[in-house]
């Protein structure tokens, strides 16, 4: 399946542009988070990942089953219903244009944590231009390798996260994004030709250091950056989770034809936007990546299996 | 939030506080522990205890209150908690394991969760109606759970992960999707699993690349997709399952169409104890019956996704500590599909029948230059009508030489059995299993003081005979 290899390196550069992009807060403790943060000539960052078997370091998964899909998006078009490339959205139900981090809290949720109403979303996948309806996304929240568990923020309420360069036409460096097979951990640019009982998954894994100030940027980048060497850099100096969103698409063999309602693969990205009940996250947190216990795990032994049987 | 009704209180209270004093002053003997709570015992006894929800009005309260070595006694009633324990040593226990309920509504996670502590005993209760688990050990070392009721909870009933010098007895697990008990990632485990009864599961056990002096013993699996279910895989650490320990078991009736089942449940549905790419397994001494596929078999797990290669034999002794952090080699990383072969296991003094395919059987897809042939899986001394491949007793039996037969005559083709998977069923199944009826409470216990608790006594597994079929 083409693993890839390397290609790390974007991240050093990415530390560079955003130390200077904004000044560390000199109060990360409590902050009252900004809106946005201006935009700064970024590349794309890249995380390190944590691969092989689950269970080296504490870990919670909340699976959220697909919702609804839409051409909005309230993180890059907020309010301005239509103006998105189709999404599949996961979480909270019901998210639109002009979906705000309170008005989706305490909705009902796809997530098997109710506490969990944040949303999630992707540009839809297409195979020979036919819509492909996901099953489900699995969000894995870790300290990203090398960061002190202990030393792991909760995400603020309403904290924007894009993945992946939603404009990318040629692969994408580094391991923002991937596909693999299954819930195996290694990625490769193209998809794969997967196995009946191990189809085909889009690997997203999201920025881990916030500037602890701003919600959001106008880039939808700056206000966060992926760490480096098991440490956020300056300008962004408050370890958040890492999380990692795996979604499932019932699409096994070979013979298709796939692309993005962003553009081709390679424009994949993900979106996440932070409406998790406050003390819900802060208790998973606590209790999972603090003290390095796996609260969840998840496998390809459960659901997909019926794939096969589409 | 404890909302239950709590009928327990009355005259006794004013003894109970004075026997309290006496007790607390004479319970300083090396088994007993405990200093933080000080009142009553409930319904007579004196305990030094928190009490729920006299003291305390949830358990979760009592349980952030309490320290090292405490009891902590809940009172009748319907607890909408989901309880997370991080304090060691602690004893959490209800009154009455019927009437001591917490309750998820489908709505919470897990009933109690032990999180990374060690020595958290929890006893006579029911959890039910979790979204994922009714108890839960991950990462804790010496736990035990006895006299406890799980049902109607999404994934497991009773479940301990990554997590050593266990005990699981007395205890009941029903309606889960995946299994009803569960032990994984632990080697050498360490951990016993005594006189329970798994029904209505998916698996009635279920465990992920666990063993080690880990014993499942004495015990009832029955009406469940598939009975009792070791198995390997490298989405989690610590792969093969090895060494696990079956023995004396009532196995039977694992058919159930009707329960909730998780996917690999669908896999193993109609047999009774299925060594799914387990190795090194013993099982002796079970009654098994009334199985649409096997009674007891060895067959390889497929891993289409898996994220290492199995491990050679000569590595399945080493402990888990010293294999979890090593990095995988770059050229196994991603293996694509893994067969786990089920090698090594032994099958000994079980009476097995009624099985739609075969009583007994070894089988695996050739692959890595291993055959059903080659598997050295050994049968000796059974009661059977029927095996897979035929004559399997005379072809390799235990501590003895095969007679060279053919392993492929009467062997099974795996592939169809396979592709011949159940029908999966609604997601919500779990949501509407059977309500069980009274379980045996635990004697004593609104007088037991906290003991802690050190680990499992190992179990005199050779004294254990073949149990006697129920009646009916």
């Amino acid at each position: 399946m083409g693993a890839r290899t390397g290609a790390l390196l974007v991240g050093a550069f990415a530390i560079v542009a955003a130390a200077c992009s904004s000044a560390a807060s000199e109060d990360t403790a409590a902050p009252e988070p900004q809106p946005k943060a201006p935009a700064a000539t970024l590349p794309f960052a890249s995380p390190a990942r944590h691969t092989g078997p689950q269970g080296r370091v504490g870990q919670f998964v909340v699976e959220c089953g697909y919702s609804h899909s839409a051409p909005d998006d309230p993180i890059v078009h907020p309010g301005m219903s239509g103006m998105s490339h189709r999404h599949d959205f996961y979480g909270a139900v019901d998210v639109d244009a002009s979906s705000t981090a309170q008005s989706l809290l305490g909705r009902d949720t796809t997530c098997d944590k109710l506490v969990d109403t944040a949303a999630y979303w992707h540009p839809t996948l297409y195979d020979h231009d036919e819509i492909v309806v996901p099953r489900k996304i699995a969000a894995y929240y870790r300290a990203a390798p090398g960061i002190a568990p202990t030393s792991v923020a909760t995400m603020p309420l309403g904290l924007a996260l894009v993945a992946g360069d939603p404009v990318a036409s040629t692969p994408q460096a580094g391991e923002a994004t991937g596909w693999t097979c299954g819930s195996a951990s290694g990625l490769s640019d193209d998809p794969p030709e997967c196995p009946d009982g191990a189809p085909l998954h889009l690997v997203l894994t999201f920025q881990d250091c916030w500037d602890g100030v701003h919600l959001e940027s106008e880039d939808h980048q700056s206000h966060v950056t992926y760490s480096t060497d098991g440490s956020c850099p300056a300008s962004h100096p408050v370890s958040i989770p890492q999380l990692t969103m795996s979604i499932g698409f019932p699409i096994r063999g070979g013979g298709h034809d796939l692309r993005l309602a962003s553009g081709n693969i390679y424009s994949a990205h993900g979106d996440f936007f932070n409406a998790w009940d406050a003390a819900g996250l802060q208790r998973e947190i606590d209790m999972c990546i603090h003290r390095g216990a796996v609260c969840d795990l998840a496998s390809n032994r459960a659901e997909e299996f019926p794939f096969a049987a589409e | 939030m404890s909302v239950g009704t709590h009928r327990r209180r009355g005259a006794g209270v004013a003894i109970a506080i004075a026997l309290c004093v006496v007790a607390a002053a004479c319970s300083s003997s090396g088994d007993t522990v405990g200093s933080t709570g000080s009142t009553a015992g409930s319904g007579g006894g004196a305990l030094d205890a928190l009490q729920v929800p006299q003291e305390y009005p949830t358990i979760q309260a009592a349980v952030d209150a309490a320290e090292p070595g405490d009891l902590v006694l809940v009172d009748e009633g319907t607890y909408k908690e989901a309880v997370d324990v991080t304090t060691a040593d602690l004893t959490i226990r209800g009154v009455d394991r019927n009437k001591v309920i917490l309750d998820g509504e489908f709505e919470l996670e897990n009933g109690v969760r032990i999180l990374e502590t060690d020595g958290v005993v929890v006893e006579n209760m029911t959890a039910r109606n979790y979204l994922s688990n009714g108890f839960f050990w991950t990462g804790s070392d010496r736990y035990r759970g006895s006299y406890l009721t799980a049902y109607r909870n999404g994934d497991y009933g009773i479940y301990a992960f990554d997590a050593y010098h266990g005990q699981l007895d007395n205890s009941y697990g029903s309606g889960s999707p995946d299994a009803g008990f569960y032990i994984g990632e632990c080697y050498r485990c360490d951990a016993v699993i005594d006189n329970v009864i798994s029904e209505h599961n998916g698996l009635g056990y279920s465990g992920t690349n666990s063993g080690g002096d880990l014993y499942i013993i004495n015990s009832v699996f029955r009406y469940n997709r598939a009975g009792i279910v070791p198995n390997s895989g490298s989405y989690e650490l610590c792969y093969p399952g090895r060494e696990s320990t079956i023995v004396g078991n009532i196995v039977h009736g694992n058919n159930n169409d009707e329960s909730p089942a998780i996917d690999v449940a669908l896999l193993a549905q109609g047999n009774g104890i299925l060594l799914a790419g387990a190795v090194d397994t013993t099982v002796e001494r079970n009654l098994v019956f009334d199985h649409d596929r096997t009674g007891i078999a060895a067959v390889p797990f497929p891993e289409e996704d898996a994220n290492d290669v199995a491990p050679p034999a000569s590595e399945h002794q080493t402990p888990c500590e010293e294999t979890r952090d090593r990095e995988i080699p770059v050229e196994n990383q991603n293996p694509g599909l893994v067969l786990w072969h089920p090698t090594g296991n032994r099958f000994i003094g079980n009476v097995v029948s009624e099985s739609g395919l075969a009583d007994l059987a070894s089988a695996t897809l050739d692959a890595d230059g291993v055959t059903t042939a080659t598997l050295n899986n050994c049968f000796s001394d059974n009661v059977f009508s029927t095996t897979s491949p035929s004559n399997l007793e005379e072809l390799a039996p235990c501590d003895a030489t095969g007679n060279g037969g053919d392993f492929t005559a009467g062997a099974f083709d795996l592939v169809v059995l396979i592709a011949d998977m159940a029908e999966a069923p609604p997601k919500d199944t779990y949501t509407k299993t059977p309500v069980p009826g009274d379980q045996p409470t635990m004697p004593d216990a609104t007088t037991a003081p906290a003991r802690k608790f050190e680990g499992p006594t190992k179990p005199d597994v050779a004294s254990i005979t073949v149990p006697a079929k129920p009646a009916g």
